[in-house]
């Protein structure tokens, strides 16, 4: 009986494990950024488009032209990203692409001219990560007073 | 032999004196100890304790007479504050310089004490065995409805009402020009230049600590102490319990009148609306610390646990500061002086009520 | 002799049984009118109001059942929660996925919270409340122990956007942007202008279906019978401490997911103020709801939350309009909170001291006879 008890314990906390793990990869939360700037990919440049559609899931598309950068907020790991765009002969391509985005990185950056030049190639190639550049999270260095007041709220709006 | 004697002495001490209270005396020892190898001046740290004791030490005496009647803690002590803030108040308004407003403040905060602590006796003698949490929660709403009365009241003395508009008192009001120091400079012995003894502050609390233990010793005082530790009995012996716990209550509020009054003069600010609010908590605490229990105390505990609080307020800011450069103090004073209530009001006390 | 009541002495009975609802809804009627806000207004904040407090204040239930009070302990549970949004917001999980991560995280932590404080508790019987109050402030410093100092060096935290400049201890106010009002607009229904967020509703009713549920279990008689008289449930082969640790614990776990509930409506993260004002507030809206410290039933809840806040929209503007200083109408709503309190904790122990006197008059005259 008392051993029953224990094994259902565990069990359950087990479960919670796995659950919360699973609330983990689904609800992290990554931010895409699509890019369409001239790259090199093996040594090769590759221009930018000229005008180029991009969406990444369901989400409304953001139309780039060269030099243009944008960003989707998606969550979870398994992405698609649809690309659009009209070659030099007036024909219209649809590129449709899965990723995955590493767990814990925050940031990553589709490279949309190296996608549209190799539209087979490994996600390695047009995706890469991306860090936020440290002057962007250091803007607020100056020193935060921290109010351990515990009136303050009495008087302020619930 | 000798060393299981000296054991069973020291276990004796230990169960006396409470093992928090030698942790908090050994954690302040080691503070003093620290000071110097900290940079910290002795002299100057010794003189801030001091000061903040006798500060402090009126509104902690303010628990006793209610300890000793069996009314608990008093976290109603905001309510004795009150009665001190109006006194102080009016004392400014009637504007007399230097340092006779401060005995104004004192008369004229008497009978704002009185009606006070008469009725808020009368209540908790309507809700006996549920003082502690309904204390707590006058003391709340007088601070709560008092802000009310602060803006409409009035007053007219400019160094007391907001500027622009004329009306209201302002959130902190200056002493300066009125009891500024009044009791810090009388008699003042500055023995370093570091180190000052305000005498005068001192004596002032000796005065009522002895009016306080004449009081206990007095033929109602005992039969205070009575009603604090067998309700029935005393009861039965012709004490007119409800009578005794009304007077408890209202000398306390009138210590805690007091005990603000003499708070301001040496801090320099009158701070009205919600700054009486947490007011209660310091001085519970350092009365427990002293060795109090929640229906026993004596002067003694009042002096040990005031100076023990005081000490540790004033030395682990300066201490920790310049040894690891972070100020936990305030961290270290909310979980000592809130430990110390629970353990107080943890411990099986005689009179189970 | 006189078993049925006349119609004047049930409406006395009534009004003195409901004197603190009976009173807010006075002010409340006065307010309304001088506050000048239009009934829509008043409407949809109220329902705000409904969605973010409910289930914060029916996790104040089960102690009143287990006959330990306003557990003001519940801070702690709030506690947990706030650390758990603080993990979930430093990790980047959003969502529903994330408010469901928060709440399991604050789960094992309000459970051992819940745990010491019942252990505490059961070590000063008779005086729960003020026992729960104080262990409120206790844990508030443990919690800036960890969050103020603990963050950064001990407990590791990736988002230099959460850490304060000097490089450990949590920011004054953690954006929660990534799962605000994840519930509420999960699914989202509009009556005419008003706003409803039917996702949030439907949990808080599975909560009060859990509590009315509870009620009839085992452990929930235990909980009622331990709450009546200690001693005969003990007599009965009830375990008294620990059936009133387990509604600690139950209450503690409930009020982390309501600081959840909560903090995801409003969006923002008062890291170091949140928790100590919920308790307050959560109280004094079940008192107004015509609770007292021996008896609360949901119906308490939902009526306390439209009064209490129905009293807290109005109160600065009508003292604006009356006196002309908002300020009076923010103090004047501090002053009815504790006002509230202090008359149903005073009312509540008159009405046991009357209770006991008039008990131990029967007894008296029960000897009488038999002697």
């Amino acid at each position: 009986m008392k051993g029953k008890t224990l094994l259902i314990r565990l069990a359950v906390i087990a479960v919670i494990l796995i659950l919360s793990a699973i609330l983990f990869f689904v609800g992290k939360s990554h931010t895409v950024l699509v890019d369409n700037k001239a790259v090199t990919v093996d040594g090769k440049e590759i221009a930018a488009l000229k005008l180029v559609e991009v969406a990444v899931n369901k989400q409304a598309s953001w139309e780039l032209t060269p030099r243009d950068r944008d960003k989707f907020d998606v969550t979870g790991q398994k992405h698609t990203v649809t690309v659009a765009y009209t070659d030099e002969w007036w024909e219209e391509h649809t590129i449709v692409r899965t990723f995955t985005v590493p767990l814990m990185q925050d940031m990553v950056m589709i490279l949309v001219p190296a996608l549209v030049a190799n539209p087979e190639s490994d996600q390695s190639v047009w995706l890469e990560n991306y860090e936020i550049p440290s002057y962007a999270v250091t803007m607020a260095e100056s020193d935060e007073v921290v109010v351990t007041d515990d009136m303050a709220g009495l008087i302020t709006d619930l | 032999m000798n060393g299981a004697a000296a054991l069973a002495l020291g276990r004796r001490f230990v169960r006396s004196f409470g093992l928090p209270r030698i942790i908090i005396a050994l954690f302040l020892l080691s503070l003093f100890i620290l000071a110097p190898i900290a940079g910290v001046n002795v002299g100057t740290s010794l003189s801030d304790t001091l000061n903040r004791f006798g500060m402090n030490a009126i509104m902690v005496l303010a628990m006793v007479p209610m300890i000793h009647s069996g009314c608990g803690l008093n976290f109603g002590l905001p309510l004795g504050i009150i009665a001190g803030l109006l006194g102080a108040t009016i004392s400014l308004q009637v504007n007399i310089p230097g340092p006779t407003s401060f005995y104004l403040a004192i008369l004229f905060c008497t009978p704002f004490a009185l009606i006070l602590g008469w009725g808020y006796g009368e209540l908790l003698n309507r809700v006996k065995g549920g003082e502690m949490m309904i204390a707590t929660y006058v003391g709340f709403s007088s601070v709560a409805f008092m802000c009310i009365m602060w803006l409409l009241l009035p007053f007219s003395n400019p160094t007391m009402v907001w500027g622009f508009s004329g009306t209201g008192l302002r959130t902190t009001i200056s002493v300066e020009g009125y009891y500024l120091h009044a009791l810090n400079n009388l008699l003042a012995i500055r023995l370093t230049p570091h180190l000052v003894i305000p005498t005068g502050m001192l004596l002032f609390f000796a005065f009522f600590a002895f009016i306080i233990w004449a009081f206990l010793h007095t033929k109602t005082g005992t039969a205070m102490t009575a009603v604090g530790s067998n309700p029935i009995f005393a009861r039965a012996s012709g004490i007119n319990v409800d009578r005794i716990r009304t007077l408890s209550v209202v000398m306390s509020t009138w210590l805690g009148a007091v005990g603000i009054l003499v708070y301001q003069q040496s801090f320099g600010f009158i701070q009205l609306y919600m700054g009486p609010f947490y007011m209660a908590l310091p001085a519970v605490s350092a009365i427990l610390i002293g060795g109090a229990s929640v229906n026993k105390a004596s002067i003694l505990n009042v002096i040990v646990g005031t100076f023990l609080f005081q000490g540790i307020v004033t030395m682990t800011p300066s201490v920790m500061n310049s040894m690891i450069h972070t100020d936990m103090s305030e961290v270290i004073r909310i979980v000592v002086s809130n430990g110390m209530i629970l353990y107080a009001l943890t411990r099986k006390t005689e009179a189970v009520r | 002799m006189t078993l049925k009541a006349t119609k004047g002495q049930r409406v006395l009975r009534f009004m003195a049984n409901n004197t603190v609802p009976i009173l807010f809804l006075i002010i409340c009627a006065f307010g309304i009118p001088l506050s000048g806000y239009s009934a829509n207004y008043l409407i949809s904040e109220i329902i705000v109001r409904l969605v973010r407090n409910s289930f914060l204040i029916v996790s104040l239930l089960i102690p009143i059942l287990a006959g330990m009070g306003l557990n003001f302990g519940m801070t702690l549970g709030a506690m947990a929660g706030q650390v758990g949004l603080i993990f979930i917001s430093d990790w980047g999980i959003v969502g529903i996925p994330g408010m469901v991560l928060a709440m399991v995280i604050s789960t094992p932590i309000s459970m051992l919270l819940g745990w010491w404080c019942g252990k505490i508790l059961n070590m000063a019987k008779g005086r729960e409340m003020v026992t729960s109050y104080i262990i409120g402030f206790f844990m508030n410093g443990i919690y800036q122990l960890v969050v103020l100092y603990g963050m950064g060096p001990v407990i590791p935290i990736r988002n230099k956007a959460l850490v304060l400049p000097r490089g450990y201890g949590i920011r004054n106010t953690v954006n929660l942007i990534g799962i605000r009002k994840a519930l509420d607009n999960l699914i989202a229904v509009r009556i005419g202008t008003v706003p409803i967020p039917v996702a949030t509703f439907v949990l808080i009713a599975l909560l009060c279906l859990f509590v009315l549920w509870f009620k009839k279990t085992k452990l929930g008689q235990d909980m009622r019978a331990v709450g009546q008289d200690m001693e005969v449930a003990r007599a009965a082969g009830i375990p008294v401490e620990h059936t009133r640790i387990v509604s600690i614990i139950i209450s503690t776990v409930f009020a982390g997911y309501g600081m959840i509930i909560y903090l995801q409506n409003i969006g923002t993260l008062n890291t170091y103020n949140s928790h100590m004002q919920i308790g307050m507030f959560s109280v004094a809206a079940l008192l107004v709801g015509g609770a007292t410290v021996a008896k609360a039933n949901i119906r308490n809840v939902f009526l306390g939350v439209i009064l209490f806040h129905l009293m807290f929209i109005v109160s600065p503007m009508a003292g604006k309009n009356l006196i002309g200083q908002a300020q009076l109408g923010e103090y004047f709503r501090v002053f009815v909170s504790y006002g509230v309190i202090t008359i149903s904790l005073v009312l509540y122990e008159m009405r046991k001291k009357r209770e006991q006197a008039l008990a131990g008059l029967t007894l008296a005259a029960a000897q009488e006879v038999e002697a």
